[in-house]
């Protein structure tokens, strides 16, 4: 096992992060049923989260004796290394697709993320673009809705078409 | 004898069986090579075919989907270093850097002839072992499958990642995961808010999905520029030499595979893991040191994962306990066709326990066929430029998601899951141990409370049954020794005892 010497942009504050999640996870598991008893629904959660809290600490330890990442200022460091721009615009994209997904149906709404997608990664012809959208549509919609006759999600716009 | 040798050979020689046992191997390799298509979700789906069918066409067709879909898992984690199956986690951590240096031609070759020897090794210790083991397996107390559980899980959260402290938070995480819904010992909601669609807890293909396929996806965004690398796949049927060296190793690992796959509850993942660490530990001069394309770190879980599929049989037909989620899907299929695993089966339908067994060993021959055979055309997958395969991963993990049971909800927790896979990815966290997590929490968690109640509560007898009993004490040394030997507990005891001594 290898360690890191120097750490990652924003380590300590996902590190920091974790063990408030960690204490949330705890203090929820003990609302289950509290210490009333040894075999009871709340004893196992709190024992997981318990772990979480403890390796979670030690990992923010690690980091605080670790030196910091190299100087510069922080917020341009941390979007390059852990938030470059296309992860971001994926993760946006991503997000419209599920909004969108309830509205339009599957079928639409995948169609319109691949195509934004392959278009801004891919940035070949929007012709392109199309075609492979429309066949990775199609060959999704045969696998899934014909050979392993998956219901597909409808959207509540075109209910009667996708 | 001769009865049982007409059984084993009913699929060879009905060419309608034959053609199914093929054909559910081919789909099998797909499909379980596919991101985001697990060999559970394809196994369901396809058993809901199988249930009007005669019950020898359905074992047949199972037989092969099961075996080629522990196989193909494989074929991604070495092009795309996503494993398409947890069991080829520890594939992905060796394979990805071969398939890097243009090499994945010779390593998708020697997976496939290793998984065949494994397959064979576990398809033989069915055959022969099913009912020594069962009777071994039936000793086993609910303590000793939390400490499976727990071994296991530790197991995955130590072999790779930076640090213990890191794997063992992974987790934990998965096993909070695991417990979120409906208490299935008193119905008590766990984490639900009272909220019902929390109340069926969360799926953990969901989990898996999003853990594996969406972060995956997300990462991969870093290098989107990387030209791809030709992968070199003109060699495909390994060098004699190398599957010389590698065959000592490779029938260890299957043994490994086999005894931990017929364990309940433990499948190919994690036998699969213990034969990458027992390979990490056996070989001391690796050619290229393990994590960066060592061969076997490659040979050594390839051959235990489809070990295990022979091995996950044994418990599965002699006990009815399914050995992993495979064959928890498996035996519900069974039931319906009007079989009673358990037991019972062997004296009461021997048939049908053979015609298992050789429908597995076809299927097997499949293998080899199909795997060494089609790489040219899988590869033009990975030769397909990033900008494209990013989004369709992401795509298709949303359908495969959803398939499972029909629930959009899925699908947004499968791409949460996705974010914070990345994260987790990002900052030298390992996903695995989250997925093992999260199928074995509920596992570990009904063992511990049925351990307890079994020491009415009174927590001396519970940590007194852990030193007591013969099997379960193999287990808890084995659980210590790895917590001792993979943090500084041992290290600091010795510096306390250093200072005392010069006080």
């Amino acid at each position: 096992m290898h360690s890191v010497t120097t750490q990652r942009r924003g380590e300590r504050g996902f590190s920091l992060l974790l063990l408030v999640f960690s204490v949330t996870a705890f203090w929820q598991s003990y609302a289950i049923s509290g210490f009333s008893g040894l075999s009871t629904a709340g004893v196992f959660p709190m024992l997981a989260s318990a772990t979480m809290m403890v390796s979670a600490a030690c990992i923010l330890l690690q980091n605080v004796r670790q030196s910091p990442s190299t100087s510069g200022s922080s917020n341009d460091g941390f979007m390059q290394s852990i938030l470059p721009l296309p992860v971001v615009i994926m993760m946006a994209l991503i997000t419209g697709y599920l909004f969108a997904m309830p509205a339009l149906g599957f079928l639409l709404s995948s169609a319109a993320f691949l195509f934004l997608s392959f278009s801004y990664l891919w940035r070949k012809s929007l012709l392109t673009s199309l075609l492979i959208t429309a066949v990775s549509v199609a060959s999704v919609y045969f696998i899934f809705r014909k050979v392993f006759q998956v219901v597909l999600p409808k959207g509540s716009l075109l209910q009667s078409l996708f | 004898m001769p009865d049982i040798l007409s059984n084993l050979l009913t699929v060879w020689t009905d060419p309608w069986l034959l053609f199914l046992t093929a054909i559910g191997t081919l789909a099998g390799i797909y499909v379980g090579a596919i991101p985001g298509l697990s060999v559970t979700m394809a196994t369901s789906i396809l058993i809901s075919f199988t249930f009007k069918w005669p019950v020898n066409d359905a074992l047949a067709l199972i037989a092969g989907i099961f075996m080629g879909g522990v196989y193909g898992g494989s074929r991604t984690a070495i092009l795309l270093n996503i494993p398409g199956a947890p069991s080829a986690i520890a594939t992905a951590i060796e394979g990805y850097p071969m398939a890097k240096r243009g090499d994945a031609g010779e390593a998708i070759g020697l997976t496939t002839v290793m998984s065949v020897i494994g397959g064979f090794i576990g398809i033989i210790a069915l055959a022969l072992f099913a009912p020594v083991i069962s009777s071994f397996a039936i000793m086993f107390n609910s303590r000793d499958y939390l400490l499976l559980g727990l071994i296991g899980i530790l197991l995955v959260g130590t072999l790779s990642g930076e640090s213990f402290a890191k794997g063992a938070f992974a987790g934990a995480l998965g096993v909070l995961i695991g417990m979120v819904g409906l208490d299935p010992m008193t119905a008590e909601g766990r984490f639900t808010f009272g909220n019902v669609s929390m109340m069926g807890g969360i799926p953990y293909v969901a989990a898996m999905i999003g853990f594996f396929g969406v972060a995956e996806a997300l990462v991969q965004l870093h290098q989107l520029d990387v030209a791809v690398i030709k992968q070199r796949v003109d060699r495909i049927i390994p060098k004699l030499r190398d599957v010389k060296q590698q065959l000592g190793l490779a029938l260890r690992a299957s043994g490994i595979g086999t005894i931990i796959g017929a364990l309940p509850g433990t499948g190919g993942d994690i036998a699969a893991l213990l034969a990458y660490d027992h390979a990490k530990r056996s070989t001391k001069k690796p050619e290229v040191p393990f994590g960066e394309g060592c061969k076997e770190g490659l040979v050594a879980p390839e051959a235990a994962n489809n070990a295990a599929v022979g091995g996950a049989y044994i418990p599965m037909l002699t006990l009815g306990i399914p050995g992993d989620a495979v064959t928890a899907v498996i035996i519900g299929a069974l039931f319906i066709h009007g079989l009673k695993p358990g037991p019972l089966l062997l004296v009461e339908t021997p048939h049908l326990f053979w015609f298992i067994v050789g429908a597995l060993t076809l299927a097997n021959i499949c293998l080899l066929i199909f795997g060494l055979t089609g790489i040219r055309i899988f590869t033009k997958i990975v030769e397909c430029p990033k900008g494209i395969l990013i989004p369709l991963i992401i795509v298709l993990s949303a359908v495969g998601t959803y398939a499972i049971q029909n629930n959009p909800v899925h699908i947004y927790w499968m791409l949460l899951f996705g974010v914070i896979g990345y994260f987790m990815k990002m900052y030298g966290f390992q996903v695995g141990p989250v997925i093992l997590g999260v199928i074995l929490g509920p596992m570990m968690d009904s063992n511990y409370r049925r351990a307890m109640i079994g020491a009415r509560g009174d927590i001396g007898t519970f940590f007194w049954n852990f030193v007591s009993h013969p099997i379960t004490l193999v287990l808890s040394i084995a659980l210590v020794a790895m917590l001792l030997s993979q943090t500084p507990l041992l290290r600091w005891f010795k510096n306390w005892r250093a200072r005392r001594h010069t006080a």
